[in-house]
């Protein structure tokens, strides 16, 4: 290995909820040559990890010192701020921006709204959950629910799911029953070893039949449950049932029914055997977020501090305050790339202070932009995989300023 | 502190039962977070004529912080849009964070209530190690209470594979090593071998004996009682192994209980929440107290210890890693359940509770604390918890502490009560014992103190912690320990004339025995076989 090379081992990949930390990043000359291990997904994320981070007052490269008090003046002067969490942020950096979301008496939000159905769901019903090691030591049988994550979760199930071996799955996929719930087009993997086609329109009825199944309290012998019917009684008869669905926003809307059905299918299976739902969530330290918001105010996303305390507003949402006029100004935090279109939409308008990867190119033209690097890629901290595991970031590269740095930087402007 | 890193605490009542100090008016000297012998005249003065001083309160077993308690906190917005924190008013302009209570507050309301109560100290009683980074992340954000962690074993695969294969030597070392790398305090067992049993999916999904097998013929809970309780006691842990025993809130579980304790007879240990372990009855035909069968134990034998875990009437949040236990209070309640299963290592359960006066049950639980306390001998060995917010809010500890030291209320509370289950309570027996001060301050300072060898905690002698605690003498004591004065924290006044002035960040207390070091190589190869992350990741240190 050449001088200019050098190997960082046990690095986690954000680039999705599987929070892979097996990766050996391999620099050429201060650029990511190669990332060992990672799927394709986790190779774009670390990219080649170089960055021409800038700071931008109004449209014109400035100063660190003059953004950060220009953007201390314009949160300052807002009425009703918002303080918006995009992904790629360390649990330190998201510890900071709920701080200065408190002081500010924000509206604070993050990508996690996108994935409220699930979380409302477990806020209602509960959870029978397991994290993913677990999934890997136990599941003898798998069902995924009109999701492949071969698309957004690459390594999921060569990491976690079905390939590899466990405690009570010695010969990996070959211990286990594959089977995938075609949901209309959301269909599951191609590979699994039995399919059960349910009809979009049918999907609430079917997770109520297979409910009923799994208590023993009815049996319809109509055709349409048939194949749902039979799928209860397989996963009844399972040792340690999985089931695998997807939290994150798709083509269509989450249904918030669908959501609570799965929470309370994989709840009652517990009676006959063991069942734990497996949500899939995206990358960028996303349930972090959650977890950070929940330990710090109670609430895990939509949390509104107008009234000096912490308040729950779950329903209209940040999307909806930007719709209805109510925010006059902005902190947006982490890569505007996660930013889903609305929000950055009802951004646009708005004075907004950007800090994060790249914001200075954010397509809602921030009027205060301060570049950072990418939490683990140029920034350390901590990191929860989908399932809560925490996990270290390790910075391949340093250069760009952190987020983290930045945001205290500012809380000390705002006196937070 | 304010201004001078010296004070001097005039002229109150001192309890500082540590050092035989039984409620003499005596000044206490303050020089930087240390308590001195002695100061010159002309130093900061806090005038505590009329009031009671105390060290500060140290809670031995709590949920406060991490994975399960985050878990449980994300569960109940209701209870947080129920209770909303403005951030408190601090001293000098200084900054402090909003946030919300409920049965489980957000960490920085938790940090400045605890404070509030006057408690200064406060052990975070089970952490899985694979979340142990959150917990110390949430610590980190809880200010004030000095805080450390016990980590969860007895569950894990890695410690049931040595006991298999008879490496009793190993696991010390392995224990030595999870203290360290998770930056724990103690270990801590939830239900030896039954959380392993309940994510097996097999027919058996608990442990109903100690001596039923996990796994294997050679592993049982008693077998992880002894070899983890003879780890902790080898490598002089300061606090011994803390044990959630198997069949918690089963009728009939006394015998269990007692089994527990003599498997390991002879040899310190701490036993928890002893409450929930301390019922006679059978399974299918109700519960009774078996308080005094399990007291009795507890006083003739001077190695062990233990911490109540008071059932209070209320709302309340049951949350414990022995997760079969919450599933079977799921199926009988019907209220909302979170269950997740830790990979290789352990389990989590939560069901939102509420202790009704009227329900049998609970009020045979209330009873059964109240006989363990009344009938302890030694208050150094049984100390007050509530299993927080399990039995109750911690909140809930000056209403404890009026039950125990006022005889008439507590019959006025007795009467209200569903006596159903009574039959054999000695409750019921007029117990006519009352708490005195001295011994309050030994069953929530000074005995959890010595119990978890923090020497420099739970007493006012020279060398301790600036930690104090000063009440107003009122006679309603509920009122009392709810609104202390004034509280130091190392040396800061936290709370002035009882409003919270300042939240300096709290200290974390842990542990780092030695090892060998060739227990990694080994660990490496199971990380390498079985486990989701590397082992390079694992535990709660920093990564460089």
């Amino acid at each position: 290995m050449s001088a200019a090379t050098r190997r960082v081992e046990h690095v986690t990949c954000l680039g999705c909820g599987c929070a892979c930390d097996d990766i050996t990043v391999v620099l050429q000359h201060d650029r990511i040559g190669e990332a060992r291990n990672a799927c394709a997904l986790g190779a774009a994320w670390f990219g080649d990890g170089t960055m021409t981070p800038d700071v931008r007052v109004h449209g014109r490269t400035a100063p660190l010192e003059q953004a950060l008090d220009e953007a201390a003046r314009l949160l300052r002067a807002a009425q009703r701020p918002l303080v918006y969490l995009a992904a790629d942020l360390s649990c330190e950096a998201q510890r900071e921006a709920v701080a200065l979301g408190d002081r500010l008496g924000a509206m604070l939000d993050s990508v996690s709204s996108g994935a409220a159905a699930g979380i409302l769901a477990a806020q209602r019903r509960g959870r029978a959950a397991a994290t993913l090691g677990e999934i890997r030591q136990r599941a003898d049988v798998i069902v995924f629910w009109g999701t492949d994550p071969a698309e957004r979760y690459p390594r999921f199930t060569s990491r976690y799911a079905v390939e590899p071996q466990g405690l009570q799955t010695p010969e990996g996929r070959r211990s286990r029953t594959v089977i995938a719930v075609d949901v209309g087009a959301r269909r599951g993997p191609g590979d699994a070893a039995a399919r059960v086609a349910v009809a979009p329109g049918d999907e609430m009825d079917a997770l109520g039949v297979m409910r009923a199944t799994v208590q023993g309290r009815v049996a319809t012998d109509h055709e349409r449950f048939r194949s749902a019917v039979e799928l209860a009684r397989r996963m009844s008869a399972g040792r340690y049932v999985a089931l695998v669905a997807d939290g994150e926003p798709g083509a269509a809307p989450a249904d918030p029914d669908v959501a609570e059905a799965l929470v309370t299918l994989a709840q009652a299976l517990n009676a006959p055997t063991r069942c734990a739902l497996v949500v899939l969530r995206g990358g960028g330290n996303r349930s972090g977020a959650d977890a950070v918001f929940t330990w710090q105010t109670g609430f895990p996303f939509a949390v509104d501090f107008a009234p000096g305390y912490p308040t729950y507003r779950p329903q209209p949402g940040a999307v909806a305050l930007l719709a209805a006029g109510e925010i006059d100004a902005a902190l947006v935090i982490g890569s505007p790339a996660s930013v889903p279109e609305p929000m950055a939409t009802g951004l646009a308008p708005l004075v907004t202070v950007a800090i994060g990867p790249r914001v200075s190119a954010a397509s809602f033209k921030p009027a205060v932009a301060l570049d950072t690097g990418i939490a683990g890629i140029h920034e350390g901290g901590t990191a929860f995989r989908m399932d809560d595991v925490p996990l270290p970031l390790r910075p391949v590269l340093t250069g760009p300023p952190t987020a983290a740095g930045a945001l205290r930087s500012l809380r000390e402007r705002l006196g937070a | 502190m304010s201004a001078a890193s010296r004070l001097r605490i005039s002229g109150g009542t001192v309890y500082d039962p540590a050092n035989g100090v039984d409620g003499e008016v005596r000044d206490v000297c303050i020089e930087g977070d240390r308590i001195v012998v002695e100061l010159p005249s002309n130093v900061p003065r806090l005038d505590a004529r009329g009031m009671i001083v105390m060290p500060g309160g140290v809670d031995i077993h709590a949920h406060i912080a991490g994975s399960s308690v985050n878990q449980g906190r994300r569960l109940l917005p209701e209870e947080h849009a129920a209770d909303p924190v403005p951030a408190p008013r601090l001293a000098d302009g200084a900054i402090a964070r909003s946030g919300t209570g409920g049965t489980i507050p957000s960490t920085f309301t938790t940090g400045y209530r605890y404070a509030g109560l006057g408690y200064t100290t406060a052990m975070e009683a089970a952490v899985a190690p694979l979340a142990a980074r959150h917990a110390h992340a949430e610590l980190d954000d809880t200010p004030i209470i000095d805080a450390g962690c016990f980590v969860l074993l007895g569950n894990d695969d890695y410690l049931l594979r040595q006991l298999v294969a008879g490496e009793l030597a190993r696991v010390r070392q392995y224990v030595a090593w999870l203290l360290g790398a998770t930056r724990a305090y103690a270990i801590k067992i939830v239900n030896p071998g039954g959380i392993a049993r309940w994510k097996s999916g097999g027919a058996e999904r608990n442990v109903g004996g100690i001596d039923d097998p996990v796994g294997s013929s050679s592993v049982t809970a008693r077998k992880i009682l002894e070899v983890l309780a003879g780890a902790a006691n080898t490598l002089e842990l300061p606090h011994p192994v803390h044990i959630h025993c198997n069949n918690l809130g089963q009728p009939g579980n006394v015998a269990t209980t007692l089994q527990s304790m003599q498997a390991l007879a002879g040899q310190r240990a701490h036993f928890t929440h002893l409450q929930f372990h301390s019922y006679g009855g059978e399974r299918g035909k109700g519960w009774k107290s078996a308080a005094r069968d399990v007291i009795e134990h507890v006083n003739a034998h001077p190695e062990i210890s233990a911490d109540v875990g008071q059932v209070m009437f209320g709302p309340a949040t049951t949350l414990t890693a022995d997760a079969p236990v919450e599933h079977l209070l799921y199926t009988s309640t019907g209220r909302k359940w979170v269950n997740v299963d830790s990979e290789l290592e352990t389990g989590c359960g939560i069901v939102p509770y509420a202790y009704r006066e009227q329900a049998a049950v609970a009020a045979l639980q209330w009873a059964v604390g109240l006989e363990l306390f009344l009938l302890a001998r030694d208050p150094w060995r049984v100390v007050l918890s509530t299993d927080h917010p399990n039995g109750g809010s911690f909140l809930s500890y000056p209403q404890l502490i009026r039950l125990l030291m006022d005889r008439t209320y507590r019959d006025e509370q007795l009467k209200r009560v569903n006596q159903k289950m009574f039959a054999g309570s000695a409750l019921l027996d007029g117990l006519a014992r009352e708490y005195t001060l001295s011994e309050i301050a030994i069953i929530t300072r000074a005995g959890p103190a010595r119990l978890l060898g923090l020497t420099t905690k739970g007493h006012l002698g020279a060398g301790a912690d600036a930690d104090v605690t000063i009440y107003a003498d009122h006679p309603d004591r509920a009122q009392m320990f709810a609104t202390p004065r004034h509280v130091i924290k190392g040396g800061t006044i936290v709370v002035e004339e009882g409003q919270l002035r300042r939240a300096p960040a709290g200290r974390r207390l842990a542990v780092r025995p030695e090892y060998d070091a060739a227990v990694t190589k080994d660990l490496k190869r199971f990380f390498q076989d079985y486990a989701c992350v590397s082992f390079e990741n694992y535990g709660a240190e920093p990564v460089s």
